[in-house]
């Protein structure tokens, strides 16, 4: 049938660019945080060096993270109300006190390893682990709940957002260790053996990632008739260029191939690679969020 | 509430008098006439569809506010507490009619809440008072002797997006599928 739409009101957007931006710092803090375990909490010495670069990134991002919520919210200066007014069954709220207590935590595991007190880095580190995992993964909730919204609503999304969060993560760990090492460290030297292991993780995380946005694509493709729409707008509608061509071609295919074909594979690249994913992870959040919400509800 | 679409004329009174009485900003709405064209001249159809805030009995809005301040009132009645809402717009990303909005100028959201001020004092919301073809019913579902409940029981009534289990509470007489899914002109 054919029809005609004459009039209709589309209130302003819900979540914003601001939003993109917070999760997309709470992804790269967690990303960082569970690398900077991967010596301190778990024993593998080969990482030892991501240690204390993963844990200063991971509290910088995660302090600056919650600016961006406070410039998103209207009325700032009631912020505190989210202390004081508790609903446990709003994503928020648990987010709340997760963002107060995941940065202490990383402080004190971070003091702990300064200090080189191997033991008390270790339980810190462990502790941290799932606080890391919750303060990204309740951003997904956060989505997951919003049911009308076909894109959000589905229970892939805190693990999607995780996997994408560990992909950011390695690749700014990479970028930043090359940096650390080039100009700041006492040899100038680059340390290349690490980088290449940390390059290895990254293409199969990538390949993980991919897997799971394929998932949700395909099932949203015959799923009801908002679902459908949002996976066309993804597929071939406004959100195109940045979904297929920058998220998923540049952000992960073309970096996953420099990174996995041993031709290719050496530092200039490396550093390409890295720079593409944590871009295309930013245009993952990005089209998520604004994405989502752009089909109208009624 | 009860909108009886057979009687709408599609005058958007409604929504003039709910500006009015509720000091709505410009640029938003808490409720508004959604008009569709069916059909191709000559034979087309122009239909109505008065938006408002469904007033859900099991709402979305207030299982994610993380500061209590969308609350259920106990006649059931979905209202924003204007000096707890935080203005984070969780409940504007949730919400599956796209009800809510943030106003202008307080930067806190706001919504139809069927002028529960006037329901207090015993009087209509303003929608169903200016009406002028009397489409709009509102009283006690509850109360078997009501008007709204008689017309409930006597119609076949709809909602919007009941796959949803918000169990809306505004109910339409004759309204159209068709209606609710054209978000933009389209051709088959």
């Amino acid at each position: 049938m054919d029809s005609q739409l004459l009039y209709n009101i589309v209130h302003q957007e819900a979540f914003g660019i601001f939003i993109a931006v917070y999760f997309y710092l709470t992804g790269l803090s967690a990303g960082s945080f569970i690398l900077s375990t991967l010596a301190y909490g778990f024993g593998m010495e080969q990482y030892k060096s991501l240690g204390k670069v993963g844990v200063i990134l991971a509290t910088v991002l995660l302090i600056i993270a919650p600016l961006f919520l406070l410039l998103h919210i209207g009325v700032p200066h009631r912020a505190w109300h989210l202390f004081v007014y508790l609903n446990f069954e709003s994503p928020i709220t648990w987010g709340s006190f997760l963002l107060i207590i995941y940065p202490i935590n990383c402080i004190v595991y971070g003091y702990f390893m300064f200090k080189e007190q191997k033991k008390l880095t270790r339980i810190f580190g462990l502790i941290g682990i799932p606080l890391a995992v919750s303060v990204h993964g309740y951003t997904g909730f956060i989505l997951a709940f919003g049911k009308a919204r076909a894109l959000w609503n589905t229970a892939l999304m805190p693990i999607l957002f995780l996997v994408s969060a560990i992909v950011s993560g390695i690749a700014l760990m990479i970028l930043v260790c090359i940096v650390k090492d080039r100009f700041f460290s006492a040899q100038k030297k680059i340390n290349y053996p690490l980088l290449e292991n940390l390059g290895k993780m990254l293409a199969w995380v990538i390949v993980f990632d991919l897997f799971l946005v394929g998932c949700d694509i395909l099932v949203l493709l015959v799923s009801h008739s908002d679902a459908q729409d949002v996976a066309h707008l993804l597929l071939s509608g406004n959100f195109f260029p940045l979904f297929l061509i920058v998220e998923n071609l540049l952000g992960k295919i073309v970096p996953f191939t420099l990174l996995i074909v041993p031709r290719f594979r050496n530092l200039v690249t490396m550093i390409i690679a890295s720079l593409l994913v944590v871009i295309g992870i930013f245009v993952m959040r990005y089209v998520v969020v604004v994405g989502g919400e752009s089909i109208p509800l009624i | 509430m009860l909108i009886d679409l057979r009687k709408c004329i599609g005058c958007n009174t409604c929504a003039v008098v709910c500006k009015s009485e509720n000091n709505v900003p410009l640029g938003v709405w808490r409720n508004w006439v959604k008009r569709v064209e069916k059909g191709t001249y000559p034979h087309a159809k122009e239909y109505s569809l008065p938006v408002v805030c469904n007033n859900c009995a099991k709402p979305i809005c207030v299982t994610v506010c993380p500061v209590k301040a969308s609350i259920q009132r106990s006649d059931g009645i979905v209202y924003v507490d204007p000096h707890r809402c935080i203005g984070c717009r969780y409940c504007m990303a949730a919400c599956p009619y796209g009800v809510r909005y943030i106003n202008p100028l307080t930067k806190i959201v706001e919504k139809c809440f069927w002028c529960h001020h006037r329901v207090d004092a015993g009087l209509e919301p303003a929608c169903v008072l200016a009406c002028p073809t009397g489409a709009i019913l509102f009283g006690d579902c509850n109360d078997p002797e009501s008007e709204i409940a008689k017309a409930l029981a006597e119609n076949a009534v709809q909602v919007i997006k009941a796959e949803l289990g918000t169990d809306p509470r505004t109910y339409y007489i004759g309204l159209d599928q068709e209606v609710i899914d054209t978000k933009e002109s389209k051709k088959e």
